[in-house]
């Protein structure tokens, strides 16, 4: 037999196996993925809206028409406890100054902001990775839909929320975002 | 994303050396003089703009329309390490002298993370072709910039007075974190 | 070849990073914090050993000259393995480390231990030597995360160290400070080093 072609098939036998071995452990890890993808999912919507007890996806029209106007948004959820509609989710996009921020935002049918919560992120460390941390992202709890939210460094009135120190970028995507989503439930989701 | 971006991106605010930290074994191994330096971000070059538009081929028309994407990392490898051979080849006979200079390190591409790395955050990024054609070029002119740089100022080194310890590579992580200081000035700009 | 010393050379007199100068794009990148820098040690010496006991299993039936190729197939098989479970389990982890899991792949330790011990010695010593290796790459990680999430943050372990008026030194926490700090390291370890030789002789 040609020498590179037996080289050639003893290369190939070893790829093959591996690729085998690598499908079978994707057998295995695939579901657990999708679980524990599901599981952070549902945590970040908990989180964003603690009095929702189960999610479910908005109305499909509408919420296509409220992401062509607004591309900010990729998604939106509707929490329920029991029966009754408790608020919104909604899942956001922004531009920081690392690159994409997204981050989760809740609504209460109370007209409150319930919280936030920063999924993914490239900001730098130390500066605009603070926007993961809970002085940050609680500050928004409990602020009213009514008023646009802004960002202070000592924040004082009922529609200030903390700033992060030299990361004013990110500061404001956030902000932006949110407020994006208070006049989406005001104008919209509001009835 | 619009394509000057993409490049300004790639070659300065993230600078795939003094930014993401990619590609840093060639930066302190094939640094010592301006002339390999130059020589290898050629040939850096060039694997990677090839390399990327083989492998995001690869991955379009056969590990996603399969659903195979776990195989991504071996293909991609395996890829990148058969072009590197093939290049190796036509460099030997199409010119000894750079394969004379580059002979050595050539073959440390295909562990050299800018290739590798270019290639998988092109699919990571959804970039489309074109996308990821600007994006390996901007990658490696960034990788050859600092290459390039920093073997400048190696050649320096000879008549300095450094103390015996820090000596050799350490001055040399000490010199890319100044520079990398001067690139963070660049931040911001896209 | 007494295994204690394969493993005392992997560890310090070859350690991966502070001698051989290996593997560094990762060793930077991932150093933010003390916990990102575990999580990369671990799944690295994770791989490195198992790849070592396959390639010293096999290292007689791969013909020598597609053994790099069959020896690349073998480490990203790993990788791909690693990369699964983290994604399955440590999901904060993984999305920390990003790209630099998959790049493990072309991490030039796992290569040319393949090459210079794996090829040519048995499983029990190659699996030694990968632990070894790995552990010694584990550390300098573990120092340089340590120093620079003590430096750059303030904090360690994210346990806030020092009172509120302290003023963390962000430089060190991005990419320049990384570069900087580790070229210190590198230097004060040559100094040790090269006492300690002199000091034998």
């Amino acid at each position: 037999m040609n020498e590179t072609v037996k080289l050639g098939l003893i290369l190939f036998l070893i790829t093959a196996i591996s690729a085998g071995i690598l499908a079978i452990s994707n057998e295995a890890t695939s579901i657990r993925i999708a679980e524990a993808e599901r599981l952070a999912d549902q945590a970040a919507k908990q989180e964003t809206l603690p009095n929702g007890k189960t999610f479910e996806e908005m109305d499909e029209k509408l919420e296509e028409a409220i992401i062509r106007d607004n591309p900010n948004i990729t998604e939106i959820y509707e929490g329920y406890d029991g029966d009754e509609l408790v608020g919104y989710t909604f899942k956001m996009n922004v531009n920081g100054y690392g690159g994409d921020i997204e981050f989760m935002a809740g609504i209460s049918t109370e007209g409150k902001i319930m919280g936030i919560k920063v999924l993914n992120h490239a900001e730098t460390p130390g500066l605009g990775a603070n926007s993961t941390k809970p002085y940050f992202t609680e500050s928004f709890r409990n602020k009213p839909v009514d008023q646009e939210v802004v960002a202070e460094r000592e924040p004082a009135g009922e529609n200030e929320v903390q700033a992060i120190t030299s990361a004013t970028m990110t500061t404001d995507a956030i902000v932006e975002g949110v407020n994006t989503a208070r006049e989406v439930y005001n104008s919209t989701l509001l009835q | 994303m619009d394509i000057f971006t993409i490049l300004i991106s790639t070659m300065f605010v993230n600078n795939f050396v003094l930014a993401r930290f990619l590609g840093i074994c060639p930066f302190l191994g094939v640094s010592n003089k301006i002339e390999t330096a130059t020589g290898m971000s050629i040939a850096v070059t060039f694997v990677v703009t090839l390399s990327s538009v083989i492998t995001y081929i690869i991955q379009v028309a056969i590990l996603d329309t399969l659903g195979l994407e776990f195989l991504q990392t071996i293909v991609f490898i395996l890829v990148i390490a058969a072009l590197v051979q093939f290049v190796e080849m036509v460099m030997k006979k199409t010119s000894p002298t750079l394969y004379e200079a580059l002979g050595v390190y050539l073959p440390l591409i295909t562990t050299n993370c800018v290739v590798l790395g270019v290639a998988i955050l092109n699919i990571q990024e959804g970039y489309n072709l074109i996308e990821t054609i600007f994006n390996s070029v901007g990658a490696s002119i960034g990788f050859g910039i600092a290459l390039i740089l920093i073997s400048g100022l190696r050649e320096q080194f000879e008549i300095l007075d450094i103390p015996e310890a820090l000596e050799g590579f350490p001055i040399t992580l000490i010199t890319a974190g100044l520079m990398s200081i001067a690139f963070l000035g660049f931040s911001g700009l896209v | 070849m007494r295994l204690s010393k394969v493993f005392y050379d992997g560890l310090i007199k070859e350690n991966p990073i502070f001698v051989q100068l290996i593997g560094m794009c990762s060793v930077l990148a991932v150093t933010t914090s003390v916990v990102n820098g575990l999580g990369m040690g671990l799944a690295v010496t994770g791989v490195l050993v198992g790849s070592n006991v396959v390639i010293s299993l096999f290292r007689k039936v791969i013909p020598d000259k597609i053994r790099i190729p069959a020896f690349i197939v073998v480490i990203a098989t790993f990788v791909t393995i690693i990369e699964m479970f983290m994604k399955a389990y440590t999901r904060d982890l993984y999305n920390a480390l990003g790209i630099f899991i998959p790049l493990i792949v072309v991490n030039c330790i796992i290569l040319a231990r393949a090459e210079a011990f794996a090829s040519q010695n048995g499983v029990v010593a190659s699996a030694v030597d990968g632990l070894g290796m790995g552990l010694g790459y584990t550390v300098a990680l573990l120092i340089l995360g340590a120093l620079r999430e003590v430096l750059g943050a303030g904090t360690l372990f994210d346990i806030q160290l020092f009172g509120p008026s302290f003023e963390p030194a962000l430089i060190f926490i991005m990419p320049p400070g990384a570069f900087i700090l580790l070229g210190i390291l590198i230097g004060v370890f040559n100094h040790i080093l090269k006492k300690k030789s002199k000091a034998d002789a």
